[in-house]
């Protein structure tokens, strides 16, 4: 009898140490901005198209090899997944599918023809490129093409697993590209199914 | 004129102007000044039956067929196009940049001229399918092609100079321009591509010698703009009544609304009549366009010169699967029940081949000639498709193992016809598909899809078939498997065989009786191009086929596709995962001729 | 229930702090919301009468043993076994009582729900409403598809006549509750709910999504404007034509800033090529009384507001803020102002 009112009494202080610790981490939630601060959203971002320079290269990062210090957008899972739903409502998903490609290229593989870095793909989805993608500049307010870059970069894996969202369609019968290892190895190019699970 | 003996006119319905008989054929077949074995329009003649009257190349020879010569387009994208012969020169078109090249026939095909019409490079972005062209077509000592921007050029076939061009669409609009002109009494007749991007479809005729546009008629809106007029008196009850392309729609979704004209178009010089496929209405979430969605996905039959409408006959009422009904129309006069009867065979998207009278619009059989579980048949009563309503698409909904898929049983590869055996030579698909409706906008110049799809092998795990048909006896006579869908067209000739080829590479020779496969010949890339037979200035027989995979089943190979994502290119990745591992890009004329 | 003791009642409930008005089931507009009201006051009668009961036993029993316990006092003999008795009579009796109260309410809603509930009559007008976050979407079906018609938070209905509902949710679960005219539906998604309502007088109906759905669930209202029939059938057949041509170079203007700008990459305006559907139909946006799914009036101040800073007013909702140089602004608000 003692016995027993001695266990529950451990479960029951268990349980309140279990809540106190873990409790409050439940509460943390994403930082929702629905407000954009208008100048720093609307900054044009620096970006260089090749690695090649007169001269030496300058110093700093190099935009096109993706920068050390991702951008808070591909960090937050709200950003991402708001980005992720205008894919679809611009209808990106109408050139790139779900990242596989089609009148476009693919996004989950490793090419990147004009650039990884979130500026870069900014910079594709605002001004275009020349061979068919277009110019969504005066379309798409730039919060909102933050997210879109962001959401292209997690279909490649390139934005932290915990803040990725899954994968949009039902049709998959294979596992999420979240799933897939977030830095593709380096050295080269690397077929599909180097980098899917097997 | 009648030829008294039915065997005869058939045989001779078919032939090329100039083959080898002094009676004129009740369809006369190409234009007139097209030399013996020269092959002018893409489809050979103007009904369409890919079927050469040479008879060099046998079944019993053609196991020694070789490599005669060969030319590199420098493209590496889908090669859709069939070479055109004529005036001693083949003359070659390419996918984007849309390179017209004349080779000299009298020197073993060396380069004669070049013509680049420079389309925008946007232009790639709008083109829903890969950056395709399904070649020239010549008259009268012009070269006509389409480009990708939306230009109709003539070139002057001599001197490779620009004789005229013109701008027919808006790559803004989502437009581009893809299919092989066809050339009738001096009209050159073009049409639009774009049904994936909320276009909205026509077919125009330009004057040939100075490319002013004669009539333009749209496949959706008004009957003003339709071109429907006091002539058009369709077979169905279905398809009569005052602007049906309008009341047919949610309100101004016909501007939208597709039935784009990117396939073949027929002519009947005894009727006076052209055919001409209109593609699927847009975008393909049929939710999103209640009613009928005339004149899409449907078949026109209208005069020439004034482009009116004479009958209409929709393959798919309010299309469900992207039926695009764009496919070649086969004409020939066959005898039915102890009569004889002016003919259309079309081997189409929904699984059937439609043999239908081409004077009235009437259909007189559909029988499914792959697997089909999307529909139930056809009423020939009311003409319509029977849909079975388990695989109707719903939104939000995955509807699993429809049959065909999107590319429908048979895509715009062309089939032939030859009038010896009797039998329609049918490259096609064997996929099925998964598919899931979804919300879309229409926002001009992007894509108008509105379906997330899956496309695998049909029933057999094999993803192309190469049937011979008999539309008489409303059965397939035999079949050859493949491995991946066949996205070849096809020739028939009188020498009892039949090429197509296949996608990983294989060109092939098989007998036109049995279905043997008489020789077969690996090439540098996959083959979605159509084959032709000519006749060189040597006297001899040649056979010529473009290799370079692409187009939308070979995007996976010629647009670096990742397969890990099921829907890429509309769906048709999912099925064709295993192509890379098959063939790469290419691009290359090939031409082969007996030892 | 005849007026006067209804009325009686409504004043009763006023008292108890009930209100008549657009969003309220006691003053119900239709004969669904009668039947749902007459079992809620049957209800309420019942249960009130049990309370009361079962206050005035307490009291009486309370009353009673005080009398008893004096009565015992002056005798000293105690009789246990009877009391004991009656005791599990009275349980028994109310426990008795109580079920076959809730049993006679059972079967009374359920049998009220199969009127409520019935099946829609095939020939009625149909809408389809589809809950977005958060906004609802309004479709008027025709057998004849150039008839359709499509508007988003305001419904349209014909005095006296059934109309069909067709409910489903592309996103979240959420729910349709017009108090005065009807209960609570949900949407839910990948389903479609079908049923109808019917207003037996004009008025205009104040609707709220009722089953929590995000952020701006509190800001997902709707209005059901009940008109006659006529009033209704020409409403309709406004609603059917496309935007009027805009009259004067500067509503032009616009328009062209409509139609190329952002605004077309998510609204459409019927007679233009702005065609999207991931925002409300905006074809006769001048016609409805509010915007933000009931959130603002529709003036050309709130108008303005909103669309160069939405977040403010519904933080969270699917639309973003757009920059335009005043002049342009108000250009695109005269432009708007057009679309009766």
């Amino acid at each position: 009898m003692r016995a027993g009112i001695f266990a529950a009494f451990v479960i029951l202080v268990g349980a309140a140490v279990l809540l106190l610790v873990f409790g409050p981490i439940t509460y943390v939630r994403e930082a929702r901005e629905f407000r954009p601060d208008p100048v720093a959203a609307t900054a044009p971002p620096e970006i260089r198209m090749t690695d090649l320079q007169p001269g030496l290269p300058l110093p700093g990062p190099n935009p096109n090899t993706g920068g050390e210090n991702p951008s808070w957008y591909e960090r937050n899972a709200v950003a991402l997944s708001e980005g992720q739903r205008l894919f679809s409502a611009m209808n990106c998903v109408g050139c790139h599918s779900h990242g596989g490609g089609g009148m476009g290229p693919p996004l989950m593989d490793d090419k990147w023809i004009y650039g990884s870095d979130i500026k870069n793909i900014y910079a594709t989805i605002v001004e275009g490129r020349p061979n068919g993608m277009p110019s969504f500049r005066g379309k798409i307010p730039p919060e909102q093409v933050w997210q879109i870059a962001a959401y292209v970069r997690s279909m490649a894996g390139l934005t932290p697993k915990q803040a990725s969202p899954s994968r949009p369609d039902h049709l998959q019968a294979k596992a999420p590209e979240a799933s897939y290892p977030e830095q593709p190895p380096a050295g080269g190019l690397i077929p599909p199914s180097a980098t899917a699970p097997q | 004129m009648r030829i008294g003996l039915l065997v005869a006119a058939a045989l001779l319905l078919a032939m090329p102007a100039g083959a080898q008989t002094a009676t004129p054929a009740p369809n006369s077949v190409a234009p007139a000044n097209a030399a013996e074995g020269d092959w002018v329009l893409a489809p050979k003649d103007y009904a369409n039956t890919r079927f050469s009257a040479l008879d060099q190349i046998t079944r019993d020879n053609v196991k020694d067929l070789k490599l005669a010569w060969s030319f590199s387009t420098g493209v590496n994208r889908g090669q859709e196009a069939a070479p055109i012969v004529a005036e001693q020169t083949m003359f070659v078109v390419t996918p984007y940049p849309n390179i017209l090249y004349a080779l000299d026939l009298t020197q073993g095909g060396a380069l004669k001229w070049k013509y680049e019409p420079r389309p925008a490079p946007a232009a790639q972005g709008v083109a829903c399918c890969d950056v395709v062209n399904r070649g020239a077509a010549y008259d009268q000592g012009r070269v006509f092609i389409n480009t990708l921007d939306n230009h109709t050029v003539a070139v002057d076939a001599k001197t490779g100079k620009e004789i005229w061009k013109v701008k027919l669409g808006d790559i803004n609009q989502g437009e581009t321009m893809t299919m092989a002109p066809m050339v009738v009494n001096g009209l050159v007749l073009v049409g639009n591509s774009g049904g994936e991007m909320g276009v909205r479809g026509w077919i125009q005729a330009l004057d040939a010698a100075t490319g002013t546009v004669k009539w333009k008629a749209y496949n959706t809106g008004p009957d003003s703009e339709v071109l429907i007029g006091p002539e058009f008196t369709p077979f169905y009850e279905q398809d009569r009544g005052k602007d049906l392309g309008v009341t047919t729609w949610p309100p101004e979704a016909w501007k939208i609304g597709g039935g784009t004209v990117w396939g073949w178009i027929s002519y009947d010089p005894a009727l006076d009549l052209i055919y001409h496929g209109t593609a699927n209405p847009g975008p393909w979430n049929p939710e999103q366009r209640p009613g009928d969605n005339k004149w899409t996905a449907g078949i026109f039959a209208r005069d020439p010169q004034t482009g009116q409408a004479r009958w209409f006959y929709q393959w798919a009422p309010h299309d469900l699967h992207d039926y695009d009904g764009i496919n070649e129309n086969v004409l020939v006069d066959l005898e039915i029940d102890g009569q004889m009867r002016k003919l259309l065979l079309r081997p189409e998207r929904t699984g059937y081949v439609y043999v239908m009278d081409r004077i009235t619009g009437e259909v007189l059989s559909a029988t499914p000639f792959a697997a089909v579980n999307s529909s139930k048949g056809v009423d020939l009563k009311t003409g319509r498709l029977i849909e079975n309503e388990e695989k109707h698409p719903v939104l939000g909904k995955v509807i699993r193992d429809i049959c065909p898929a999107a590319p429908g049983a048979k895509d715009w590869n062309p089939s032939a016809w030859s009038p010896l055996t009797k039998l329609l030579y049918i490259p096609h698909n064997n996929l099925c598909m998964d598919w899931e409706s979804v919300e879309t906008s229409y926002i001009a110049g992007t894509p108008y899809v509105g379906a997330n799809v899956k496309m695998y092998f049909g029933p057999g795990g094999h993803g192309g078939e190469f049937t011979a048909w008999d539309p008489i006896a409303k059965k397939e006579r035999w079949t050859i498997r493949e491995r991946f869908p066949v996205w070849s067209g096809t020739v028939a000739t009188a020498g009892g065989v039949v090429f197509y080829g296949t996608m990983e590479g294989w060109f092939k020779a098989v007998d036109a009786e049995s279905g043997q496969v008489l020789w077969q010949q690996r090439l540098g890339s996959g083959i979605i191009g159509q084959p032709v037979t000519y006749l060189a200035p040597d006297g001899k027989q040649y056979v010529a086929i473009l290799s370079g995979v692409g187009g939308w089943a070979g995007a996976i190979v010629a647009a670096d596709l990742d397969a890990r994502d099921a829907t890429a290119a509309l769906g048709f990745v999912n099925a064709m995962s295993e192509l890379p591992n098959h063939t790469t890009k290419g691009g290359t004329l090939y031409v082969f001729a007996l030892p | 229930m005849s007026a006067k003791p209804r009325a009686a009642l409504a004043a009763l409930a006023l008292s108890l702090g009930g209100c008549e008005g657009p969003q309220n089931m006691l003053d119900s507009s239709g004969p669904q919301a009668d039947t749902i009201e007459g079992l809620w006051w049957v209800m309420l009668t019942v249960t009130s009468a049990v309370w009361f009961l079962v206050v005035a036993a307490m009291l009486v029993a309370i009353w009673r043993r005080r009398v008893r316990a004096e009565a015992l006092e002056l005798s000293g003999e105690p009789k246990p076994h009877r009391r004991e008795r009656s005791l599990g009579i009275a349980v028994a009796a109310s426990v008795g009582l109580t079920v076959a109260i809730l049993f006679a309410f059972t079967i009374y809603s359920f049998v009220l729900e199969r009127r409520v509930f019935a099946a829609p009559p095939k020939d009625a007008l149909e809408i389809q409403v589809t809950g977005h976050q958060w906004w609802w979407q309004v479709r008027y079906v025709h057998k004849d598809p150039s008839k359709i018609v499509e508007t988003a938070n305001e419904i349209h209905i014909p005095v006296g006549q059934k109309v069909t509902v067709r409910l489903s949710s592309p996103d979240v679960i959420h729910s349709f509750w017009v108090p005065n005219l009807h209960g609570k539906r949900d949407l839910i998604p990948g389903q479609e709910a079908i049923f109808w309502i019917e207003a037996d007088r004009p008025g205009s109906y104040r609707g709220q999504c009722a089953e929590f759905c995000g952020w701006q669930h509190a800001h997902m209202s709707f209005w059901v404007h009940a008109e006659e029939p006529e009033a209704f059938q020409a409403w309709l057949e406004q609603q059917r034509r496309p935007a009027p041509e805009p009259p004067d170079d500067l509503t032009r203007r616009g328009r062209d800033i409509f139609v190329t700008g952002p605004c077309a990459m998510c609204h459409a305006i019927s007679g233009t090529t702005a065609s999207a559907r991931f925002g409300p139909d905006l074809t006769h946006l001048a016609s409805r009384t509010t915007i933000a799914a009931g959130t603002l009036p529709n003036t050309r101040g709130h108008l303005a507001a909103w669309i160069a800073d939405p977040q403010s007013y519904k933080p969270g909702n699917r639309m973003p803020p757009t920059f335009l140089p005043p002049a342009d602004m108000q250009a695109l608000l005269a432009y708007l102002e057009t679309l009766r």
